[in-house]
């Protein structure tokens, strides 16, 4: 059974008197485990699925199933308390913590709100969660400005995985990092990945870093969904015309992985 | 360059830090240069100022001691302008925290309060409510918020529109965090610095809406106010002119000390702001 199974989530804007379709009738689904890439041009409704399937913001149309529960059905406490299994990371690890923030509250919000360990027991959970994401647990008492932006993004995964997610959503989550770091944190999700069966959502219109992370690939293309199967076959074989685009337009789509 | 130095560079920054640094010291020291009551007959009624080294300001109109009423007035002046504004940008800070954050209905219903609120001039509000509820030192402290709330609950409004877009309001959603939590825990404490840029303006504001008050009989009849200073003087201007212009003076300095400051420290963070 899959873990999250979307059906024709519709989400509109009204703009300057006329109505957009941000994300027209798209479905898919996500198995347990599995990476699902969101890749499509600029604009093209990758961010506000991201949202919709976190219920940041309601769809207009649709279903969103999420560990076998209607998942749009839930609000209040029960939504609150269900989010321990849906977590996300977002692209700019500045933007998302609050700037007065030091790292170790931001690790401690998540073990607090879902009661996961006891006052006493949380520095030991945060020093094992900085760990566990590659970082030394000296850097918990530090400001949220005060470490380098692939710190801080592995700081936004160990906040994600603090509540033990069956799905993590990365919106770009890799996009602000350079090269070297990019590749590092890359890693990190596969580990993740590997040892936890925690699936991703990952949205990127970097089609070399799909390719390297992602079983299979959705392509979008002005809110529809244009493309989706295997992430290798459809990036070596594109059928779509936004697909053929995509494909020519990446710099350099060779065959390495991370 | 440390804060502290930044902020004394400036010549207003230090004018009004000695300015307010006089007043406090005479606020906590009355009670023990001047211990007694204030309102006590000390000497023979309406003695100039410098003659009597015993009495160095003179006495008023009952024969009592005007530098002792002068140090415990500014105790009063301080306590209502402080309270008054810590009160106003309390409540501002939580209804426009509580409006933008919640939008809505809620937004709707806190914004027309809001408006209803500042269509009344402050001070015939603080008026109309002292001579309803009568006059003591709470009440006059809460008249003046009632009066002034309003301009920080639009700022903090302001702010926290621009704020719960943030992706780190998001973030703190997508973990469960309770809304009112995300409000006061996340939103609020960054949407506090242009709002507590205007709090110089509003003690200074205050001590002048108390001052008033005061001058018309509405303030705390038992204890000294430059307000009431002001006012007792008024009777005899033409012959003792001092008893109007000392509390006077002092109110302006006040005034004056408490702007300038806060001018100063509000120079100092968008300095730093900007430079970061
Ligand atoms: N709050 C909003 N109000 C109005 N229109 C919006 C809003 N959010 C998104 N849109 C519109 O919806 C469409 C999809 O936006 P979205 O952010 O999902 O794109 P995206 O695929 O994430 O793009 P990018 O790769 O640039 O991040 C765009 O046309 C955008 O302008
Ligand atoms: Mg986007």
């Amino acid at each position: 059974m899959s873990l999250l199974t979307i059906s024709n989530l519709t989400k509109r804007y009204r703009r300057g008197g006329k109505t957009i379709a941000a994300v027209d009738d798209v479905s898919f689904h996500i198995d347990p485990g599995e990476t699902l890439a969101l890749a499509g041009p600029s604009g093209s409704g990758k961010s506000t699925i991201a949202r919709l399937v976190l219920r940041l913001i309601e769809s207009d149309a649709g279903r969103i199933e999420f560990e076998g529960n209607d998942f749009l059905a839930l609000g209040g406490a029960a939504l609150r308390a269900r989010r321990a299994r849906l977590q996300m990371v977002f692209q700019d690890p500045l933007a998302a913590f609050n700037p007065r923030a030091t790292v170790a509250r931001m690790l401690d919000d998540p073990l607090r709100i879902h009661g996961i360990a006891s006052r006493a027991e949380r520095p030991r959970r945060i020093a094992a969660l900085l760990e566990r994401v590659g970082l030394t647990t000296d850097l918990a008492p530090r400001a949220i400005h005060e470490i380098s932006g692939g710190q801080r993004q592995r700081v936004a995964i160990a906040r994600a995985i603090a509540t033990k997610p069956s799905l993590i959503v990365l919106d770009e989550a890799v996009s602000a990092l350079d090269v070297s770091v990019r590749g590092q944190i890359l890693e990190l999700l596969l580990d993740l990945q590997r040892q936890e069966q925690i699936a991703y959502l990952f949205i990127s219109h970097d089609l070399g870093v799909v390719r390297a992370i992602a079983h299979r690939v959705v392509l979008l293309e002005a809110g529809q969904l244009a493309e989706s199967g295997d992430a290798h076959a459809v990036i070596d074989a594109p059928q779509s015309a936004i697909g053929k685009a995509l494909v020519a337009a990446a710099p350099r789509l060779n065959r390495t992985r991370p | 360059m440390s804060p502290v130095r930044r902020f004394l560079s400036t010549p207003e920054a230090v004018a009004g830090t000695i300015l307010l640094t006089a007043l406090i010291a005479m606020a906590l020291s009355a009670s023990l240069l001047f211990p007694g009551d204030p309102q006590a007959i000390a000497g023979p009624a309406l003695l100039p100022p410098f003659q009597d080294w015993s009495l160095p300001l003179g006495t008023d109109r009952l024969g009592r001691d005007v530098l002792a009423e002068l140090f415990h007035g500014a105790r009063t002046s301080l306590a209502v302008g402080l309270a008054a504004a810590a009160a106003a940008l309390a409540v501002g800070s939580v209804v426009g925290t509580l409006a933008g954050f919640a939008g809505g209905l809620v937004d709707e219903v806190l914004m027309r309060i809001t408006d209803a609120f500042q269509t009344v001039p402050s001070f015939l509000l603080a008026l109309a409510f002292v001579s309803v509820v009568g006059p003591s030192l709470g009440i006059v402290v809460i008249a003046i918020a009632l009066g002034t709330w309003t301009g920080p609950a639009r700022v903090a409004r302001a702010e926290v529109l621009s704020i719960r877009e943030r992706d780190y309001v998001a973030s703190a959603r997508a973990i469960g965090m309770h809304p009112l939590a995300i409000a006061f825990r996340e939103v609020l404490p960054n949407a506090l610095p242009p709002v507590l840029a205007m709090s110089s303006v509003i003690v200074a504001a205050a001590i002048l809406t108390e001052a008033a008050l005061s001058f018309l009989g509405l303030g705390d009849p038992n204890r000294v106010t430059w307000g009431g200073m002001i006012a007792e003087g008024r009777a005899v201007l033409r012959t003792a002119p001092f008893l109007s212009i000392v509390p006077g003076i002092a109110l302006v300095l006040t005034v004056l000390g408490v702007y300038l400051a806060g001018e100063g420290i509000v120079e100092t963070t968008a300095v730093r702001r900007g430079l970061s």
